[in-house]
């Protein structure tokens, strides 16, 4: 029987919320892949840092990549085979400090690869420093006077930079599910972002301060309602009157780049 | 009237410079003369000595030509084509005695036609290269006005046509990746690279291969790794710098077993250095580039058919071991024309890789990270073992040529394109010339043409890292006296360069 587990016993922390991304992926996953020819159209690329060990919890083909390198690596695989599945898995640190100029032009690319962002909101492998969506405030041994500068808003950032397919959940399984299925049915580049709290180093619960997009009647097909929604929350310091919106923030057509590329 | 004849039998050489502002062609009439004089049987080297700048400045391209085999320029000059002003004063005092300037208000098709009546080639032949360029009728109008106000000056020894080709190193780098099965080049612009992103894009209907821009060439290298797992063939292209950013992607391949083939072009460094001139100075860095240890190969063709063949070697084995292989080129080779007589052998090469589980941390057999000593002494005793596997493959291939007398006792050495400054320079001097064309894994039986010769080094750099790779692999020592190093951007000069090796002969 096929499957796509590995025998590797994980060493997130206890509790960690990257086991309900891992979950939310294997349950779609094993819908998808029944058989070992169906496996062969799958792979996926992690970058560095807690999110990437989902690699080894996840028995498809692929790369463990270098820190920051997911999206170029995505890409390179999927114009080589553009008939593979290709997923791609980053921290925040990934996708927005080390990688950025590749996610801003993977937006404008518009390759077919499904991208999914940890976002923890802290380095958390290498013991807690800020990233480019820490909060204002924050302090740590390397920042003891605290975070000065603001966080970017990812999701304005996607939208900025032509992604078609901008979604951020939080990282519970049945949401997880949700997106994933979303953005296999969506053609081109699908830019999901898993609020992803670190029990160690960044454990803000957005739990009640989150609502749903779809829920809320958003038209996702709107670039301008998209932006409204984006400039909600601004990756700071959560208060009282602080709300979350959650779900696909906009989808639209665009031209897929290893298509165009190949013509 | 002016009388001046230069015969090949005489100087061997004929020397033209062309020389004028960007955007006034000085390029494109160097290069419709050098086809012609191709196509009738003679050797040309031309290489062209260009700003970082698109319009304006000072341009010069220097022809020479003979009918014997030629690789490189004189300093010394038998015509100049002056599209300018500034064209003359700077070139006066590389005039010969008796040497012809051509100056005036002109046009550049105007001079082309002057050149070639001068040389008494026939018109025919200039009207031929017309046709392939754009804007055939006005170019035919003033080529034929300058033919006619000139007359015969070169007497050129008659020569036997011969099946000739004509190329510039990247031409050769291009030609090989493409007899090498090369499915996707990747590349983000920097000079003196360019050339081969340029000549592949312009073959890649033709070739049904993909050629890339990607936003930098830390994508560049990653795309590269991401297309080599899933089974094609890539190579990507850049130069210091650029190769600089691509370090970390080069030890991920080291490390994860990815077959990828860098052709790296070299310009004077540190930093952004001198952007459109020529240099030797980063052998160093491609054979240490990239944290950590792991096999590589690092080849250096000397001129556009070695770049054919090395290319050919660089994906045979970076696919048949896993490995990066770096092709060491620089602006002089990438952007001369050379003649080429000979055919190239072609090194065919196996596809190897298929998706499998990669990983940039040490690895299991499963493809998971390890921390585990026991799997991390294995995979570094498999990695030093494919590097003895790697220097035993490349016995079967020529890693050195041997020019000269091998008796001699007088041996000069070098790698990459000064080959033909020394060629050029050494021909009825009693010297054995060594030409290092493998630098990685390194030929270490060289060491038996070293002993107790005396050796020169000529190289285009101004520390001679060579000298200290060859002190490192065979305990030979180049004394400081016996380095002939330049590292002023530009190439030897075969007259300049004989001058200081005569100086070190014994």
């Amino acid at each position: 029987m096929t499957s796509i587990n590995t025998p590797i016993m994980p060493t997130w922390c206890p509790g960690c919320y990257n086991f309900q991304i891992l979950a939310g992926v294997k349950k779609v996953l094993n819908e998808k892949i029944k058989t070992e020819e169906d496996k062969e159209n799958w792979a996926i690329v992690a970058g560095i840092g807690c999110h990437a060990k989902i690699f080894d919890y996840l028995n498809l083909n692929g790369i463990n990549t270098l820190h920051g390198r997911v999206l170029p690596t995505c890409l390179g695989m999927k114009i080589a085979n553009p008939k593979l599945n290709v997923l791609g898995f980053s921290g925040d640190g990934d996708a927005y400090a080390e990688g950025m100029e590749h996610l801003i032009h993977m937006a404008r690319y518009n390759s077919d690869i499904k991208y999914f962002v940890h976002n923890n909101q802290v380095f958390a492998l290498t013991t807690g420093q800020p990233t480019p969506t820490t909060e204002v405030g924050f302090k740590d041994k390397t920042t003891p006077l605290g975070v000065k500068i603001s966080p970017i808003n990812s999701i304005k950032l996607m939208l900025a930079s032509g992604a078609s397919f901008v979604a951020r959940v939080y990282s519970d399984i049945r949401q997880i599910e949700y997106v994933f299925k979303e953005a296999l049915k969506h053609k081109g580049f699908a830019f999901i972002e898993v609020l992803t709290p670190c029990l160690i180093f960044h454990n803000q619960n957005y739990k009640d301060k989150i609502y749903s997009l779809g829920e809320g009647g958003h038209d996702k097909y709107s670039f301008e309602e998209a932006w409204k929604k984006a400039e909600e929350f601004g990756y700071n310091a959560i208060d009282d009157k602080t709300k979350i919106p959650i779900g696909i923030f906009y989808q639209t057509e665009k031209p897929v780049f290893e298509e165009v590329v190949r013509k | 009237m002016f009388k001046y004849v230069t015969i090949f039998s005489e100087n061997m050489r004929i020397n033209i410079l062309f020389g004028g502002k960007a955007g006034q062609g000085p390029n494109i009439i160097t290069h419709i003369l050098g086809q012609a004089l191709v196509k009738q049987g003679y050797y040309v080297f031309y290489s062209r000595d260009y700003q970082s700048l698109i319009r304006g400045g000072h341009n010069f391209n220097v022809l020479t030509a003979s009918d014997e085999p030629v690789y490189s320029n004189d300093f010394k000059i038998d015509i100049i084509i002056a599209l300018d002003e500034n064209t003359e004063k700077i070139h006066e005092k590389e005039l010969k005695e008796n040497g012809i300037i051509l100056k005036g208000k002109y046009k550049n098709m105007h001079f082309a036609g002057r050149v070639f009546k001068i040389l008494g080639l026939d018109f025919n032949l200039l009207k031929e290269e017309l046709e392939k360029l754009s804007g055939f009728e006005d170019n035919l109008k003033e080529a034929k006005n300058g033919y006619e106000s000139e007359e015969k000056k070169v007497r050129l020894d008659k020569t036997e046509k011969k099946e000739l080709s004509f190329m510039n190193g990247s031409q050769g780098i291009s030609e090989g990746a493409i007899k090498s099965g090369l499915d996707i080049y990747y590349s983000y612009p920097m000079t003196p690279a360019t050339p081969v992103l340029s000549e592949l894009a312009g073959k890649q209907e033709v070739e049904n291969i993909l050629v890339l821009e990607l936003e930098n060439e830390i994508a560049v290298v990653n795309a590269g790794v991401g297309s080599s797992i899933v089974g094609a063939k890539v190579m990507v292209g850049t130069s210091g710098g650029g190769f600089d950013l691509m370090t970390e992607g080069l030890s991920l391949c080291g490390g994860a077993e990815v077959p990828l083939v860098f052709y790296l072009a070299q310009r004077p460094g540190p930093s952004t250095g001198v952007a459109t001139y020529t240099s030797q100075g980063d052998l160093k860095m491609a054979l240490n580039a990239g944290h950590g240890e792991f096999p590589r190969m690092v080849v250096a063709p000397g001129d556009p058919m070695e770049a054919q063949e090395l290319t050919s070697h660089a994906f045979y084995f970076s696919q048949k071991f896993k490995i990066p292989c770096i092709i060491l080129s620089d602006k002089h080779l990438a952007e001369s024309f050379y003649t080429i007589k000979e055919k190239p052998i072609i090194t065919k090469s196996e596809k190897t890789t298929k998706l499998i589980r990669y990983n940039s941390y040490e690895q299991d057999e499963t493809g998971a990270a390890t921390e585990s000593p026991g799997i991390i002494n294995k995979n570094i005793a498999d990695r030093l073992k494919k590097i003895s596997e790697i220097e035993r493959e490349a016995s079967n291939f020529e890693m050195y040529e041997v020019y000269g007398n091998e008796r001699s006792k007088n041996v000069i050495i070098s790698w990459g394109s000064t080959k033909g400054a020394i060629l050029d320079s050494i021909r009825d001097l009693d010297v054995c010339f060594l030409q290092i064309k493998y630098l990685e894994p390194f030929p270490k039986e060289i060491k038996k043409y070293l002993n107790g010769k005396n050796l020169i080094l000529v190289e285009n750099n101004s520390t001679g890292q060579l000298a200290d790779i060859i002190r490192e692999k065979t305990g030979v020592l180049i004394e400081d006296d016996k380095r002939i190093l330049k590292a002023d951007g530009r190439p030897f000069l075969a007259d300049e360069l004989r001058k200081e090796i005569e100086g070190r002969l014994k």
